[in-house]
């Protein structure tokens, strides 16, 4: 008998790894591919911008409310609204969106931060949870996107740059939403992969001039558009 | 046999099921006093337990919420005093450093909208994190205070208890804190008596509340004593902070100079007043608006005209404001620091 009970228990175990397996093959991930310019992206690696060399330290973001257009003119929309995307947490570049199937995709459509219900609605969990540093303690509200690290360009303490970009309230309302269209020649097989080149962001900038914005206003919602300039659909 | 088995297991896996719900928790029903308004804290998102309200308790009560684990909620939030820091113009915090604003008091605060003196925080779930995370008063992060519970036995049978999880999480927290801080109503002053027809006002207390519902009520408006408005009442700016209150949240410049008018329950202990906490005493308070008012664009309209009392009308005002202290709530024992067993 108790033989029977280990063998089974051995079996059950096969069993659940070989379909563990078949998930990742059949599923739709959504790759976030961090990089500047054509290298992969680096923690405290120095990198040009315009006139200036610039190393990053801290780089997170939200995306929400992913969906997937389908040539056939239907839309999926992603369940799990909130993602928190973390340069130093390597999970939270993949994001399992569900099972693949034999529809073309023409389109991805996601909102880079949050929206302005979820920014009045308390404490949240999950990826929404204040512990994860990406919500204002004195002026209420999550951060959309954080930047930071230094550069030799900015006169300030430790040449450090901080870019807290945020704001729910009109007119400053920086959550930013974007389409992108997925080349006809991609295999339809491979995965979604998202490169989000900070290039784009830094080459709007000038640091000596533009290096602390942690408030919303005017410059947060300037620094909004600029962040939709890195992400490109590949 | 296989039966027996198949039965056996079957009754494991209920009883399993069964366990993980298994954890009561006795739930709490919200009073609202005779004549309040309808709560803007929605209990829904957050229900209240005494269980919950018993771990925010204890957290509202303990250092660990601080960086060097020496100052607590309650070190500028005593129950004696309105929930507030008495005798400093400006609280302080971690190392003695001083914040640029007199902390307010922690009383009735299911009936308000925004939160600090510039309304800058929008829900009173979050309200915690300013405190914990800034410089001069806790020096802590939220992540960190989470790691540091999620260590400590003690807070992890209080968090099983109320939310049936060992796992804390800022949002467990932060609600938790909520559920305490929700329960610190204040209605039963000698006004709430009087009101009540319980008790009577003294002549001059009669006086002095006639006197206030023509000069003051607009703003402290009965029976919250505010309107949850932001407003600029007439005082000079103090150019070692030059604090322009809401405008830095809105930035709309018809904001500038203004604040929250605060309830004035207790008002009798929560010393010193305004903002800055210029004025030590009540006496002061009223004089400021009985004669001191600087005029500027952004002026409360109802601070226009001079109010021009006597002397014996200011005093009367004092004595009215007196009947808002409430000692039943300043010395609840269920609100005080969680001594074991109680």
């Amino acid at each position: 008998m108790t033989k029977l009970i280990i063998f089974n228990f051995l079996l059950g175990i096969l069993f659940s790894q070989s379909s563990l397996a078949q998930t990742e093959k059949d599923s739709l991930c959504l790759n976030i591919n961090l990089k500047y310019k054509d290298q992969i992206l680096e923690l405290n690696k120095n990198y040009i911008s315009r006139n200036d060399t610039l190393q990053i330290n801290i780089l997170k973001f939200y995306l929400s409310e992913i969906e997937i257009q389908y040539n056939d003119k239907t839309t999926f929309y992603f369940q799990k609204k909130h993602h928190l995307i973390d340069v130093e947490k390597s999970e939270s570049l993949q994001i399992l969106i569900g099972k693949k199937n034999n529809k073309i995709i023409s389109k991805i459509k996601f909102n880079i931060g949050i929206d302005s219900l979820s920014s009045v609605s308390g404490a949240l969990s999950e990826d929404l949870d204040l512990q994860n540093g990406m919500y204002w303690a004195w002026q209420s509200g999550y951060i959309n996107v954080k930047i930071e690290g230094s550069s030799t360009s900015c006169k300030t303490r430790k040449n450090g740059f901080q870019f807290h970009i945020g704001g729910y309230l009109q007119p400053n309302y920086a959550m930013r939403t974007i389409e992108l269209s997925r080349n006809e020649s991609v295999n339809q097989n491979d995965n979604l992969n998202v490169e989000v080149d900070l290039a784009n962001f830094f080459s709007e900038i000038d640091l000596k001039e533009t290096n602390s914005i942690m408030t919303p206003g005017k410059k947060a919602m300037q620094l909004a558009d600029f962040s939709k300039n890195m992400f490109q659909l590949k | 046999m296989k039966n027996q088995f198949k039965y056996l297991f079957l009754f494991l896996g209920i009883a399993i099921s069964v366990g993980f719900h298994w954890i009561k928790t006795t739930p709490i029903y919200f009073d609202i006093p005779k004549g309040f308004p309808k709560p803007v804290y929605d209990f829904k998102n957050n229900p209240l337990t005494e269980e919950g309200f018993q771990l925010g308790r204890h957290l509202f009560y303990d250092p660990i919420l601080s960086k060097d684990n020496t100052i607590s909620c309650a070190s500028c939030h005593l129950q004696q005093t309105g929930f507030t820091h008495v005798d400093h113009e400006l609280s302080h915090g971690i190392d003695n450093k001083i914040g640029t604003r007199n902390s307010l008091t922690i009383q009735n605060l299911v009936w308000n909208k925004a939160f600090m003196w510039d309304g800058g925080v929008n829900h009173l779930d979050v309200q915690a994190i300013a405190p914990i995370t800034s410089e001069v008063e806790m020096d802590e992060t939220l992540e960190n205070v989470v790691s540091k519970l999620q260590k400590n036995e003690k807070y992890q049978a209080l968090f099983e208890n109320a939310f049936g999880t060992k796992k804390i999480t800022g949002q467990l927290m932060l609600k938790a804190i909520s559920q305490f801080v929700v329960m610190l109503t204040t209605a039963n002053s000698k006004y709430d008596k009087v009101m009540r027809k319980e008790l009577k006002f003294t002549e001059m207390e009669q006086k002095g509340y006639n006197l206030f519902k023509t000069n003051c009520a607009s703003c402290h408006t009965e029976p919250l004593f505010t309107n949850n408005s932001f407003e600029n009442n007439g005082l000079k700016i103090d150019e070692t902070l030059n604090d322009f209150g809401r405008m830095k949240i809105t930035q709309n410049p018809n904001d500038s100079l203004k604040f929250k008018v605060p309830t004035l329950r207790n008002i009798q202990f929560t010393f010193p007043y305004m903002h800055d906490g210029r004025f030590k005493t009540l006496t002061a308070v009223v004089n400021h608006y009985n004669s001191d008012i600087q005029k500027g664009k952004t002026l409360a309209k109802q601070l226009q005209k001079p109010m021009r009392l006597s002397d014996n009308e200011r005093t009367e005002i004092v004595a009215f404001l007196k009947t808002l202290t409430d000692t039943e709530f300043l010395f609840n024992p269920r609100f005080a620091y969680p001594k074991e067993n109680n």
